[in-house]
Order: C-alpha cells, then sequence, then structure tokens
C-alpha cells in the first residue's frame, strides 16, 4: 500500500479551516451552498498553488483571514462569499443580505 | 366496580374489520419505503456488506470531477495514482461522510488518502449507512 499524505502541522490546519468550510456550506440551500463551495474551493487550490509554502506568515495571515470569514459564513444571515482580484491586490468579502435578515424578524 | 364494567363495555365493543383494511395499503408502502432507508443501527444484520462499501466508495471517487474515472481502482492512491492534492483529498472524504451519513474527525480524516483506506475506514465504522 501506498504511503500515507506528509503533513506537517501548518498544512493540517489549513486542511481542518477548509473541511469546516464545507461543513458550513452544508447548512445552506443547495444553491448558495453550490456557490459557496465553488468561491471557498477556488481560494484555497488558488492559494495552495500560489503562496509559498515556506511563507510561514502569509500562510498565518490568510487562515486567521479565513477563520474570520468562516464565522460570517456560519450566521445564518449569510448567503454568499465573493472575491474581488483588484491588481495583485485579492479582497476578500462578505455579503451579507440584510433583505433575507429582514424577512424573519 | 369501574373495572367490572369497564370489562363489560369491552367486550360488547366490536370495531368492524373493514375499517382496518383501508390502512393496508398505506403500511405496505411504508415498509417499502423503511427497506430503501437503511437504519443507522451499529447492531446486527444492518451492517454493511463489503462489497457494498467498495462500490459505494469507488461510485464517490469516480464522480469527483477532477479525475478520470477508468482510472478509479480499489487500491487508488489519491495523489500517487489519481494525481488529486490534499485539499481534493479533503472534498473526497467529505462526499464520503455524505454520502454514508458520518462524519469523521479531523484526525481520522488526515489518514484517508487511499480508496483502500477510505474503503477499510468505512467499513469498520459502526455508524456507517
Amino acid at each position: 500500500m501506498a504511503s500515507p499524505w506528509k503533513l506537517s502541522g501548518m498544512q493540517r490546519q489549513v486542511l481542518a479551516l477548509y473541511r469546516c468550510f464545507l461543513r458550513a456550506a452544508r447548512l445552506k440551500n443547495l444553491e448558495d451552498r453550490q456557490r459557496i463551495v465553488s468561491v471557498v474551493s477556488a481560494e484555497f487550490h488558488h492559494n495552495a498553488n500560489n503562496v509559498d509554502r515556506k511563507n510561514f506568515q502569509y500562510i498565518e495571515y490568510l487562515l486567521r483571514r479565513g477563520k474570520r470569514q468562516l464565522e460570517q459564513l456560519k450566521n445564518s444571515t449569510t448567503v454568499s462569499l465573493s472575491t474581488i482580484n483588484l491588481n495583485s491586490c485579492a479582497l476578500n468579502t462578505i455579503t451579507e443580505d440584510k433583505k433575507l435578515a429582514s424577512t424573519y424578524h | 366496580m369501574a373495572t367490572a364494567l369497564r370489562i363489560a363495555v369491552l367486550r360488547h365493543i366490536r370495531i368492524p374489520v373493514q375499517a382496518l383494511e383501508g390502512f393496508r395499503p398505506a403500511s405496505a408502502s411504508w415498509n417499502l419505503f423503511r427497506g430503501q432507508n437503511r437504519s443507522l443501527s451499529s447492531h446486527g444484520d444492518e451492517h454493511l456488506e463489503r462489497e457494498e462499501v467498495v462500490e459505494r466508495v469507488l461510485a464517490v471517487v469516480k464522480s469527483f470531477p477532477k479525475l478520470d474515472p477508468s482510472k478509479v481502482a480499489a487500491d487508488s492512491h489519491f495523489q500517487k495514482d489519481l494525481g488529486l492534492d490534499s485539499l481534493d483529498g479533503v472534498e473526497i472524504v467529505m462526499a464520503l461522510e455524505e454520502e454514508f451519513k458520518l462524519e469523521i474527525p479531523d484526525k481520522e480524516a488526515d489518514k484517508i488518502d487511499s480508496c483502500s483506506v477510505a474503503i477499510e475506514y468505512i467499513f469498520n465504522h459502526p455508524m456507517s449507512g
């Protein structure tokens, strides 16, 4: 049998965060879920391919930012997640649909 | 006194059989429905057969968009044989969780890096459904 993945502690943290995002997306309706999963998946794969694996400080920063975004996603009023790329600077925004929220109150 | 009265009344009550007939089609379809939905019981004959686990795991892996379904075999390693990275591995394990109605803890999920490990884990998991 082939040998298992060799994962560093930081890689484990990234995978755990990715898993949490996918779990949080499961709680949304199907349409929102598909959109969220495609954005999150693209973001993780993009960073995995483009960020230097030795750039620990930047990865730490991305992990912290991801955790913050995850908390927002878990909020039931959050229905979409979007990434805007401006030149080399990536701005991530989480949109809260206030209209949707107000229908419940 | 009250007991005697109750018995006397009950003796005289007869429920027409025809009334029960009406329930039969409904209960038959309910049984059919139950048969299709495997119970999550961890005991006895409800446990999944190994062949079924292998078949369903391979079906989930083959449905993953980034790989060639014809390359997937029971001993395929996600990274070495199928060219996937660890993020893809996470996605496959999450899909397996949904297929078998499981929640796999991170520590265990990190170890699942091939079809054979996934099959072994799911087959030995008492809650697989």
